[in-house]
């Protein structure tokens, strides 16, 4: 019992740091990426590789993460830049369909299908904190260094001029901001926290392969920050809690046969998404609507 | 002689549209100038020609003997232009005060160039923009939430607070009540009386008369007349045009 809470906290703390990382971009940019699984697994291989060809250090497994998510994300911010709404929306479709071919065929970086087993337990300068309990501690520590920085940049100038362009791009044009320099650094940011959490998803797991970075995890994480709250700190955490506990308390209600849970699951996402947009469309802790 | 902002030969096609055709315009320092026509003329069009929204097909665009035609809009700004938009374009989630703070906030970094000593100047000028406007007591009111009048005097606080010399304002007063047109009025007069060069799209010939120096007559794209205010005023011919008898 202590290992499956240990597990449930451990991913959700790692999908916490996730859905946060694109709460900066849907709830403060307005860019409503489909392609965050993509930086998550980029951050997920690079924090592997390191880890299996260098050392098993968390802190170099994360920056390196970090470093080749943000990079990467210019293949984002152009689109994003470029094309508003839907369409881009449609563009990150497709970066995300080209990235999983990628995944699958870059045998040698990402070990294909099969992907990179025997990932090593990590360290952190030089400390053994494989077991589950300090893993989690440290996972927390990110997390919450992360909510930190995120609320310190978004009650910041940075994040005004963020929340600016997402309610308008022309008038925060006319009050003299720089909209592409702005949006590729949101992108750039938000990609490389999506490293991040890739890199110690890597690490917890052991073993990472295609599967978790595909359009599926795009959308559960997006479902997570627009459930939970979009532009909150709190929003995108309690998507987490929501989304990965509803599949463990379903598999409690033992008259659903297990091979119906997923699609029962499947339902109950669809529905308390339409549901919240048509009653909440701020999320669950998002502030209501105004008089307009 | 060339104004602060001078435009000349300015043209915008869209499609096989003429919204704007061979506009010269000056705006000099110190004269308030009004924009008149009928809906459709190419006063909006031409505020976007100018403050870098729109690339002209043709014609220039100077700012203080600089020219900036083909400049992206923010970088025009910069240059002490500012604008409100007829549809006002407010940061609708964001609190009045963060209305005002982001419109002044130029950096493009994690941070703002100046330190505290920056910091603080803009603050001042943020509560100073919202006291002049009547909105301190808002400040902390989402735009979204406020009421019709409010969202007007917003949109003219964030022009306020950027210290721009040259204010471009779409429509600013339609719509408004007695009182609030005349809380209007005396911002823009004293703004006036600090320097700014206004220039103001008013359907109101009151508001007109109360305000500007000159009028320019915009009517299917192209400047028919130019001049004192009581002159075009009394031309019989513009006003037709203005109030919709149209030329065969
Ligand atoms: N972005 C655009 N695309 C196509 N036509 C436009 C665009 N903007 C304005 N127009 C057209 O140009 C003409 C002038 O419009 P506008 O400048 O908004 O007039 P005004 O502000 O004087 O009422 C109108 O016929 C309008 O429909
Ligand atoms: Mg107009």
């Amino acid at each position: 019992m202590i290992a499956y809470l240990l597990n449930l906290a451990t991913l959700a703390t790692v999908f916490g740091i996730l859905a946060a990382s694109l709460n900066l971009l849907i709830g403060y940019a307005g860019i409503f990426s489909m392609a965050h699984a993509v930086f998550f697994g980029l951050g997920a291989y690079a924090g592997a590789q390191i880890a299996m060809l260098l050392v098993p250090d968390v802190l170099l497994a994360c920056l390196a993460a970090a470093a080749v998510a943000g990079l990467l994300s210019l293949c984002l911010a152009l689109p994003a830049l470029r094309v508003r709404g839907e369409y881009f929306v449609v563009a990150s479709l497709g970066l995300q369909m080209v990235a999983i071919t990628v995944f699958s065929e870059a045998h040698a970086v990402t070990g294909g299908h099969g992907g990179l087993v025997g990932i090593p337990p990590a360290t952190l300068f030089g400390l053994n904190i494989g077991d589950p309990g300090a893993f989690l501690l440290v996972c927390l520590a990110v997390l919450a260094l992360v909510l930190l920085g995120i609320r310190v940049l978004m009650r910041g100038s940075f994040g005004r001029s963020l929340m600016a362009i997402r309610d308008s791009e022309s008038a925060a044009k006319a009050f003299g901001k720089d909209v592409p320099r702005i949006k590729t650094l949101a992108v750039g940011l938000g990609c490389a926290l999506a490293g991040v959490a890739g890199a110690l998803f890597a690490f917890y797991m052991a073993f990472v392969n295609v599967e978790s970075f595909t359009l599926e995890q795009s959308v559960l994480v997006m479902a997570m920050v627009i459930i939970g709250g979009t532009a909150t700190l709190a929003g995108p955490l309690i998507g987490v809690l929501l989304l990965l506990l509803l599949p463990a308390g379903l598999s409690f209600l033992t008259f659903i046969p297990p091979t119906e849970i997923g699609a029962v699951q499947q339902f109950i996402y669809g529905l308390a998404m339409t549901l919240l947009m048509i009653f909440r469309p701020a999320g669950i802790a998002g502030l209501s609507t105004g008089r307009r | 002689m060339q104004g602060l902002l001078s435009v000349r030969g300015l043209e915008k096609h869209f499609g096989g549209l003429a919204a704007v055709q061979k506009v010269d315009l000056d705006l000099q320092e110190g004269v308030t100038t009004a924009l008149v026509g009928p809906n459709g003329a190419g006063k909006t069009t031409l505020f976007n020609l100018i403050t870098g929204n729109i690339v002209p097909d043709s014609g220039t665009v100077t700012v203080a003997g600089a020219a900036v035609t083909g400049r992206r809009p923010h970088e025009i700004a910069r240059l002490g232009v500012a604008r409100s938009f007829q549809d006002l374009r407010l940061f609708g989630r964001m609190t009045v005060r963060d209305n005002v703070l982001a419109a002044i906030e130029h950096g493009a970094w994690f941070w703002q160039p100046g330190g505290g000593a920056a910091r603080r100047a803009r603050e001042a000028a943020v509560e100073s923009a919202l006291e002049r406007t009547g909105l301190s007591h808002l400040a902390k009111a989402r735009a979204v939430d406020l009421s019709y009048a409010e969202t007007k005097f917003l949109s003219v606080a964030r022009i306020l607070a950027t210290g721009a010399r040259i204010w471009l304002l779409d429509e600013p007063a339609s719509g408004l009540d007695l009182n609030s047109r005349n809380r209007f009025v005396a911002l823009v007069r004293e703004a006036v009386a600090a320097g700014v060069t206004v220039c103001l799209i008013e359907h109101n010939l009151d508001i007109v008369t109360e305000l500007a120096d000159r009028i320019a007559f915009l009517d299917r794209g192209a400047k028919l007349a130019e001049g004192e205010p009581a002159a075009i005023l009394r031309d019989p011919e513009l006003i037709a045009i203005y109030f919709g008898e149209r030329r065969p």
